[in-house]
């Protein structure tokens, strides 16, 4: 991650340039132009769709002030040149939506100097660009203590996507939350290599279903999982979007994705001059995501949930104080210490009893 | 009844070159007609897509850069498909010349390199193309083995491999266990020509390929036996062309262009490995070969097209903002008409009654 030489040598010339290319974005009587770039289509059900449901939120609130577009399922090659074309356009603000954006990103917005970018995911902020991302994991959390209470055969299955530190964070929070009602509690987790396949989710919540578990948490996109928990009569978490209506005897809550705000938040700030360069990883409280209401739990175990939920909004709870310890024993976080953001996002062990090996 | 398709042997050879033109009028024509009842300005829409993509010198670098692996790739698969050697994986070799050539670049990171590092890279990539192409090869002409389906399913080993490797041992270790290389360092990256856009020297590595391969298959007897062993086997046979040779050498050229095109594509435009290194060009290049009429010139024509499409679907989205789809369509209406044209001016359409005798 170094800017050499070369990216130094493109903004200077997109500065010269930047006179003519960015004609049109300054009439300022027009509105604020927002783009959007997505990994996948925005009817993946998951992730782009959210992105889209924030674009659309941004519209609805900001009015006559803001135009929008959307260029979906972009593949990294491309993305220079959307994000590019985008600026030609008189787009002002972009947000890119994929980490696989991320090092497209850093590398075309020297030269767009008049054009903020917001990448969702990412190691390192510019002059124009800004990081985003929720910490799903609080929700990863509530999920594990609903399971611990829920599950008979005390093992969750778990359906993974790909061995990335967001997912492996997830998954030691989960269990986090589950020992926090018992001590117990298993995990078994299926690795599908996608966000997005509703036919190998569903194929991996058999198979953990096979295997005994009984409650499914699925960070895949698609509601297959959710939906063969519901044939198979064990209880399932939705995610990204409120999955209630998939599942009705097996659906727990979901964890929903809520980019709007954000998006809003962000283009009022490029209205009145005050965007920033800043990394914001939202938690419950910013509303960047939030539980769906609970079913099919008791009046006990719902109002537990919303003590452990409110607890971790408020930042009473914290899922990664200390101690932790890795799988092979030796301590990442002593007694009394907490991991640090950056820790978490880097996390690339499972937590000592949790008995999973990463692939690779 | 069935409809029997016969091979006008009279067509003139004009026709080759109307055709395509009469795919694109019908094109432009159904075009039209989808973007009025959409309510937009045909004509406007259609400039979006035909003419925004070479509209100014910052389009037409960004063409060139599309283009570029979709030529290098096709112009190695045409000469596979003259002689008939179904090499549908140029996928797979794009992604191993990505491999071998990036771990030039990785296994010199951060070390003090001179300008070999570049030249180097692209050998390896030719190298890691070629390699995965020879296993098809080798097995088609030992053991028979069909082509068609090794040579694909190598794809998914190829991705796979490149997939392990950016999650494991090449993961930035810098990179927060994103899956991810480091960024190349700046001798491992391909020299851009323009200061004001991405067009970079694999453009000119390109046209030179299309020009050499012009030339060899016109005029030298490699080209005549390509065409010969494709055209009649036999006759290639007695006129003592060793045809299993003759495999190896197309998979082999056909393998190293792929491995080409992506080693310039990983470090031209990505700047480091990634787990997905690229988006379908290996499969979009079959489309581009036979729009070029397996000819390395057609092959560049043709691969410039499809780059427009693809740019101006992009801008569509953008200035029209239409979805994804229809752009889809649009494209696909393109490649339809293509191919329609082609068959209805080369072939006399009948209808046979079924039991009769056969065409």
């Amino acid at each position: 991650m170094q800017i050499n030489r070369r990216q130094i040598l493109q903004g200077a010339t997109a500065l010269a340039g930047a006179a003519t290319l960015g004609q049109p974005a300054f009439a300022q009587a027009n509105p604020l132009q927002v783009g959007f770039i997505y990994v996948g289509p925005v009817g993946d059900f998951g992730w782009s769709t959210m992105h889209d449901v924030g674009r659309k939120r941004l519209e609805e609130v900001m009015g006559a002030a803001v135009k929008t577009t959307a260029v979906e399922a972009v593949a990294a090659n491309d993305m220079e040149r959307v994000a590019t074309q985008l600026a030609r356009q008189g787009h002002r603000l972009i947000f890119t939506t994929s980490f696989s954006f991320f090092q497209p990103t850093m590398r075309v917005a020297p030269t767009l100097p008049n054009v903020f970018f917001e990448s969702a995911t990412g190691t390192q902020t510019a002059a124009n660009v800004s990081l985003y991302n929720a910490r799903f994991y609080e929700g990863r959390y509530v999920q594990g203590v609903i399971a611990a209470r829920k599950s008979k055969s005390k093992t969750i299955g778990y359906i993974a996507s790909f061995p990335v530190p967001e997912v492996v964070h997830a998954i030691n929070t989960v269990m986090r939350g589950a020992w926090s009602v018992d001590p117990s509690m298993k995990i078994r987790v299926v690795w599908v290599n996608a966000w997005f396949n509703p036919g190998r989710e569903a194929d991996a919540a058999r198979a953990l279903i096979d295997q005994g578990c009984d409650v499914i948490c699925a960070h895949t996109d698609s509601p297959a999982p959710l939906q063969l928990a519901n044939e198979r009569g064990v209880f399932g978490f939705g995610q990204a979007s409120d999955m209630t209506r998939f599942a009705p005897k097996a659906h727990l809550t979901s964890s929903v994705n809520n980019w709007g705000d954000y998006y809003v938040e962000r283009a009022k700030a490029v209205i009145d001059g005050s965007w920033k360069p800043g990394d914001v990883w939202g938690g419950l409280n910013s509303g960047m995501f939030r539980l769906a209401p609970f079913t099919n739990m008791t009046p006990e175990e719902a109002s537990e949930a919303e003590r452990v939920r409110d607890a971790l909004s408020t930042g009473r709870l914290h899922p990664f104080d200390g101690p932790l310890t890795r799988a092979d024993g030796t301590v990442a976080v002593p007694a009394g210490g907490r991991a640090t953001d950056d820790q978490i996002r880097a996390m690339n062990y499972f937590y000592r009893g949790i008995d999973v090996a990463l692939p690779s | 009844m069935r409809i029997v398709l016969t091979r006008r042997d009279d067509a003139p050879a004009w026709m080759a070159l109307v055709s395509p033109l009469i795919a694109v009028a019908l094109t432009l024509l159904s075009g039209a007609v989808m973007f009025a009842l959409l309510g937009l300005d045909p004509l406007k829409a259609l400039g979006v897509y035909f003419i925004s993509p070479i509209s100014d010198g910052w389009a037409l670098q960004e063409l060139a850069v599309k283009a570029t692996p979709l030529i290098l790739i096709s112009v190695g698969l045409s000469l596979c498909y003259l002689s008939n050697n179904w090499n549908i994986g140029a996928e797979g070799q794009f992604v191993m010349g990505a491999i071998f050539g990036g771990w030039v670049a990785i296994a010199t990171h951060g070390a003090a390199n001179g300008p070999w590092v570049f030249p180097a890279m692209m050998l390896a990539g030719m190298l890691g193309g070629a390699a995965l192409a020879m296993i098809p090869a080798i097995l088609k002409t030992r053991l028979s083995v069909n082509e068609i389906l090794t040579s694909l399913m190598l794809v998914y080993v190829a991705e796979l491999l490149l997939d392990w490797l950016v999650r494991g041992p090449w993961r930035d270790p810098k990179g927060f266990n994103f899956p991810q290389s480091v960024m190349f360092d700046k001798e491992a990256q391909v020299m851009r020509l323009m200061a004001d856009g991405r067009i970079n020297l694999g453009t000119p590595i390109a046209i030179i390929v299309v020009v050499i391969a012009a030339i060899m298959m016109a005029r030298t007897l490699k080209g005549f036996e390509i065409r010969l062993v494709g055209a009649a086997p036999r006759a290639a046979r007695f006129a003592g062309f060793d045809e299993k040779r003759l495999t190896w050498t197309v998979f082999a050229i056909s393998g190293a262009l792929a491995g080409l095109a992506g080693i310039i594509e990983v470090s031209g435009t990505m700047g480091q490995l990634q787990p997905s290194v690229s988006p379908g060009y290996g499969f979009t290049a079959i489309i581009v070969a036979f729009l070029g009429r397996l000819n390395p010139i057609g092959c560049l024509i043709a691969g410039v097209v499809l780059a427009i499409t693809f740019i101006g679907g992009e801008n569509a989205q953008i200035s029209l903002r239409l979805p994804l789809d229809v752009t889809r369509v649009f494209q696909g209406m393109l490649l339809f008409y293509v191919l329609a044209c082609d068959a209805v001016l080369n072939y006399r359409i009948a209808l046979v009654r079924t039991g009769g005798a056969a065409a």
